[in-house]
């Protein structure tokens, strides 16, 4: 019996990761969180120990108002343009 | 980017067989799907005009698309009939829209399932069941048409349970979550006249709902009294949040609206004004939110919003009411929204016709 | 990228989706929503300390 595939036809994609850092001295950290309880407290935390410890700047911080859909693409080409690396969450 | 063709597969003929082969795909709710042999789905697809290549359903978390051809897959597999197509394919179009999240009410700890409301004349005439039962089990379209909205989430979005699919407790809607609006004996205009959809045209309203609380009331006589108890459940610490409500009144509680002239703009005002708690008890259990209590009582506030009170919603066109159930028994029902706030709105499609023969 | 052990599997799927299934992410203690500072910053370390190869390439 021929069954027909129930899942997407959509090709599947292909990605790469940005190159890693040089150093992290003086880098420039953007914060992208997701608007759930404590979120943005959380990585807060997290980028005040790149700060402290390598002498990095909080750059932007972004919220996204639906923690549910990906953030708006201005927000990323952003982020991608002035900072270096960003600390986000995914989940609760 | 172009769909790549759909792939077949090579079951075996004996059926019992080939049922055993879907469930080793892992392509099933956890219950036996019919296998979606390849002649079944070109009939399922006949209940479309359009080719099966369009794309009715974008997933932006995953980039991956809903093609009518994939649509058909999962509603065969549901036990759909072609003509429970049209309308399956009306609510991912309705759920296709952003203001819906149809990924984060489902990816979400959270645990809704998309509740869909079929209005108009349609209902009678693909045999969906707005009556006793309502919500099931027992009528083939109600169920498998909300089957298949479920095996469509899972099979082409990915949304696993337990992986995609975070639900902390889960749903029993997630099976199947699929009623039809009733009009017989119903006082007020069909969802699908409200929503603006020419004379004759069908609607399915689709509501990421986050479960179902039964009211009962045998003793109230009054829409006061009725409503009051709806309210309640409205406003319960575990519901009350700034998202929105269906509620779905039984005919009995109707009859009581309907002999004292209530509309259904008098009954949404009822509730939004009653479903509240105050902002003591909401610091009480740990749940009053700060920036939520501002968005509901800034400039643009309900005039109904009460302050010193959180309510349920921003408004009372945020509460979505009409009739459905058996005859006899006092028992409406409340569904709250998944969203606590505005990240899934529920929204309308209108069902189209299916084809004409040539 | 940081998420809870409860979320791991879901950044793992979401990653195979998106082309990268081996993403490299920062995985701490659940919850976060209802931490209390200290707390918070018991997690924020341990994810700077996952997060250092992660940026380096180490």
């Amino acid at each position: 019996m021929q069954l027909y595939s129930p899942m997407s036809t959509t090709p599947k994609r292909k990605a790469f990761r940005a190159p890693p850092l040089a150093s992290l001295d003086g880098a420039r950290i953007g914060i992208l969180e997701n608007g759930k309880l404590n979120a943005e407290e959380m990585l807060n935390e997290v980028a005040q120990l790149f700060v402290e410890r390598h002498g990095c700047t909080v750059r932007m911080l972004s919220s996204k108002s639906n923690a549910s859909a990906p953030a708006p693409s201005p927000t990323l080409t952003k982020l991608a343009q002035d900072v270096d690396f960003v600390v986000t969450g995914l989940g609760d | 980017m172009a769909a790549v063709a759909p792939r077949i597969h090579e079951a075996p003929d004996d059926l019992l067989a080939a049922i055993d082969y879907c469930y080793e795909q892992g392509w099933t709710d956890g219950l036996p799907v019919v296998p979606p042999q390849v002649d079944r789905v070109k009939a399922m697809l006949a209940a479309d005009a359009r080719p099966a290549d369009t794309v009715i359903c974008h997933h932006p978390a995953t980039t991956l698309d809903l093609s009518l051809h994939a649509a058909a897959v999962n509603a065969v597999m549901a036990g759909c009939l072609p003509e429970h197509f049209p309308v399956l394919v009306a609510a991912f179009e309705a759920m296709n829209r952003t203001e819906f999240n149809f990924h984060g009410s489902t990816a979400s700890t959270g645990g809704s399932a998309p509740l869909l409301v079929v209005s108009g004349p349609l209902v009678d005439e693909i045999g969906m069941n707005a009556d006793v039962n309502l919500f099931g089990p027992g009528n083939r379209a109600n169920s498998t048409i909300g089957r298949a909205t479920r095996l469509i989430l899972r099979n082409v979005f990915q949304m696993l349970p337990g992986i995609s699919d975070k639900s902390t407790q889960g749903n029993p809607g997630k099976y199947s979550f699929c009623i039809a609006e009733r009009s017989r004996g119903n006082p007020w205009p069909l969802l699908c006249e409200t929503q603006g959809y020419a004379k004759g045209t069908s609607s399915v309203t689709t509501f990421a709902g986050g479960g179902f609380c039964n009211v009962e009331n045998h003793g109230g006589n009054t829409p006061e009294q009725i409503l009051g108890s709806v309210a309640d459940a409205m406003a319960n610490y575990g519901c009350i949040t700034l998202g929105q409500s269906v509620v779905i009144l039984a005919p009995e509680h109707m009859r009581i609206l309907a002999d004292a002239g209530w509309t259904r703009a008098q009954a949404q005002d009822c509730l939004f004004g009653q479903a509240k708690r105050s902002v003591e008890g909401m610091k009480s259990v740990g749940k009053f939110r700060d920036r939520e209590y501002d968005r509901q009582h800034d400039a643009d506030a309900h005039r109904l919003a009460e302050p010193g009170f959180v309510h349920r919603g921003l408004g009372p066109d945020d509460i979505l009411i009409t009739m459905g159930g058996g005859d006899a028994g006092g028992h409406s029902c409340f569904i709250p929204s998944w969203s606590r706030g505005r990240s899934s709105l529920m929204q309308h499609a209108p069902i189209a016709p299916f084809p004409k023969k040539s | 990228m940081i998420c809870t052990q409860p979320f791991e599997v879901t950044a793992k799927n979401i990653a195979r989706v998106l082309g990268l299934p081996d993403y490299p992410f920062v995985k701490v203690q659940h919850p976060i929503g209802s931490c209390t500072l200290p707390e918070l910053k018991a997690r924020a370390e341990k994810a700077y300390e996952q997060a250092l190869p992660i940026l380096l390439g180490a």
